[in-house]
């Protein structure tokens, strides 16, 4: 970038379409305005010589703009070249003629239509359908093989994992199953109180919470926290290669990275979600207070009617959502494409994956509680 | 600190052209711990190749952040082209930045853009040219790192070695005065490293380009670099300085016999 230098100017069109440039031309001296007012004194002539001696200083930049300008009056079958290249400038000169890209070369690889998008993306569809099931038999053949040699599992792994990733979620979900608790009990007083009823809130928000809301929140406050932060760890694992590292030194992703996973989870997600139900269950209470029921009167109007069964329920679930958020978490990020997008995509789609995943089996899980008549 | 003979401490720069390039006692360090090298003093004159040579670990990438101006100084002063890029806090930052490019040691590529976007980036930000050219100059910068063929993939799709090589293309996009190479030709097969060579070669002498090459490569030290920093950890500093013939054959500091005797066999 050679300094003192004027800028790039050029004189013309002279005698038999010549043109004098004069100066430094280089991607900062060339603006597009005077690109143009270039390209129009070309107009209406047939013949076209730059004349390069008067040139200062071009860099590759200039001596790509020079080359581009050329292509298009030959475009236009305009006779067109350069002469007097000064000596300093050839080599430049001529590395960028032997570099500048053809037509052919600067043509975009093509983008598939439609039908071709939609067969990709159905079989992307199917494939990842495959991945999961065949994860899930992997990782039950771990456990089953960990039912009989317990010892084998990594428990310092199990432990730190369930504190991480459940006892440290204990105050957003309490928080969160508390509100929702305050909330339904309060929606749902203001209808009864027409009707006179309010201390039926109790079996509402009773039952709700210990069947349904307590264990569905609890799931997805887990597949926000826990659930997303296994695809992202995993997944980060896999584009620095470590899994590759874990492979190739005889050790099982599966069994030594996910099965710990998966186990806290299943094993600590009841446990939280029986206090996200106690928690729920207060907000409820609350309400009723405020109504001016005394504060026993809900818990003997619950006690009533919400059995050990409801319990019962809403814990099952809780199991089968731990298991499921972690599985799906764990396996999003093991089987993450590489690159830097991979891990926020893995993670993305562990989160996606698993609300449809608990949509759908808690709409399974009603059917067949409701067949059961549970 | 062992001075070589053949570097004449440059004497006072003619004001109207100082060096590109110009390191006054400057002392670096990470965040609070000791510094990792200090009271250095070297320049890179204008089309010159200064090579910054040492042991892993010895603190080149971090001297490189230095220079760049990602990290203050604990003491001295960088000088780009007559100005001390600090001496105005991010006023004077910014007006450097125009005036050098940087290949970092990772490549450092925008992941979500191909690599012919990757190095239309900085041609798009900082000059006013149609955007059929910014892509024609692009291509060309690719063509020149041998990337013609890659130009649309993106970066996690081609080799750790394309990457770098595109991370060279992007930081050659503007043609700016003064360009740093971290490890350039690490990772690359010799085909291609001699190639960028040839590149750095024929830029530095016709374009007049300084370069400040970070790398550990014997052969491409003794063929493209012209004056040479030898870093040594134990010194925390320059061990020896001068051209790359000096240091191999002459220079008595351990430093460079370890670095070019050993660094041989
Ligand atoms: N962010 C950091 N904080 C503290 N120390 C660092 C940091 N990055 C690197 N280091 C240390 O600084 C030293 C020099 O590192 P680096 O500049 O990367 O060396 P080189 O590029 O010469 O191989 C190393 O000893 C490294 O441990
Ligand atoms: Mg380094």
């Amino acid at each position: 970038m050679a300094k003192n230098v004027p800028d790039f100017r050029f004189e013309g069109p002279l005698e038999g379409g010549l043109f004098v440039l004069s100066g430094n031309l280089n991607a900062f001296t060339a603006p597009k305005a005077l690109l143009v007012r270039f390209g129009k004194a070309f107009g209406g002539l047939s013949r076209v010589r730059l004349d390069l001696g008067k040139l200062e200083h071009l860099d590759l930049n200039g001596a790509a703009i020079l080359i581009a300008l050329m292509g298009n009056l030959g475009a236009k079958k305009i006779d067109c070249g350069v002469q007097n290249v000064p000596e300093h400038l050839l080599p430049i000169w001529e590395l960028a003629l032997k570099n500048h890209p053809s037509p052919e070369t600067l043509r975009e690889p093509e983008k598939p239509d439609v039908v071709t998008l939609l067969g990709m993306k159905t079989a992307r569809f199917l494939a990842d359908l495959r991945d999961l099931v065949s994860f899930l038999g992997e990782t039950l053949t771990h456990l089953l093989g960990f039912l009989f040699s317990p010892w084998r599992i990594r428990w310092g792994d199990f432990f730190a994992l369930a504190e991480r990733s459940v006892v440290n979620a204990i105050p957003v979900t309490c928080l969160v199953s508390f509100l929702v608790g305050l909330i339904l009990a309060f929606q749902s007083a203001m209808l009864m109180q027409l009707f006179g009823v309010e201390i039926f809130v109790a079996d509402l928000v009773g039952i709700a919470m210990i069947r349904e809301l307590g264990t569905l929140l609890t799931a997805i406050v887990l597949t926000g926290r826990s659930g997303s932060a296994f695809s992202s760890e995993l997944a980060s694992m896999k584009s620095n290669q470590e899994i590759d590292a874990f492979v190739t030194m005889g050790l099982s992703p599966a069994r030594d990275l996910a099965v710990p996973r998966i186990l806290a989870l299943t094993a600590a997600t009841p446990l939280l979600t029986i206090l996200a139900d106690f928690t729920g269950l207060i907000g409820g209470n609350i309400v009723m207070i405020s109504m001016g029921h005394p504060y026993m009167v809900f818990w003997e109007e619950l006690s009533g009617h919400v059995d050990a069964s409801d319990m019962a329920t809403g814990l099952f679930k809780a199991v089968v959502f731990g298991f499921t958020v972690a599985l799906i978490g764990c396996q999003r990020g093991l089987y993450a494409d590489q690159g830097p997008t991979a891990v926020g995509e893995a993670t993305t789609r562990g989160v996606v994956t698993n609300i449809i995943a608990i949509a759908i089996l808690d709409s399974l899980f009603a059917v067949l509680f409701y067949a059961l008549r549970w | 600190m062992t001075q070589a003979p053949t570097e004449k401490m440059t004497p006072t720069p003619d004001p109207a052209r100082p060096h590109p390039l110009r390191a006054e006692n400057l002392t670096v360090a990470h965040g609070d711990s000791p510094p990792l090298l200090e009271g250095m003093n070297f320049v890179a004159k204008e089309g010159e190749i200064l090579g910054i040579l040492g042991p892993s670990g010895c603190g080149k990438s971090t001297l490189l952040r230095h220079l760049v101006g990602l990290a203050e100084p604990r003491a001295g002063k960088v000088i780009l082209f007559g100005e001390d890029i600090f001496s105005e806090g991010n006023r004077s930052l910014a007006r450097a930045r125009r005036k050098y490019g940087v290949m970092y040691q990772s490549g450092a590529l925008f992941g979500d853009l191909t690599l012919l976007e990757n190095v239309s980036a900085p041609l798009k930000e900082f000059t006013r040219l149609p955007p059929k050219m910014i892509r024609d100059i692009a291509f060309l910068k690719l063509s020149l790192v041998g990337l013609e063929k890659a130009a649309f993939q993106l970066p996690a799709n081609v080799s750790g070695g394309m990457c770098k090589r595109a991370a060279i293309a992007r930081a050659l996009a503007l043609e700016p005065g003064l360009l740093f190479l971290d490890e350039p030709s690490a990772g690359l097969d010799p085909i291609t490293a001699a190639d960028l060579d040839e590149l750095i070669m024929t830029l530095a002498k016709n374009l007049k380009l300084t370069f400040v090459v970070v790398t550990h490569e014997l052969r491409s030290i003794m063929k493209i670099v012209d004056e040479a920093v030898l870093l040594g950890k134990e010194v925390r500093g320059i061990a020896a300085e001068g051209t790359p013939e000096y240091l191999a054959r002459e220079s008595p500091a351990p430093e460079a016999i370890a670095f070019f005797q050993r660094g041989k066999k």
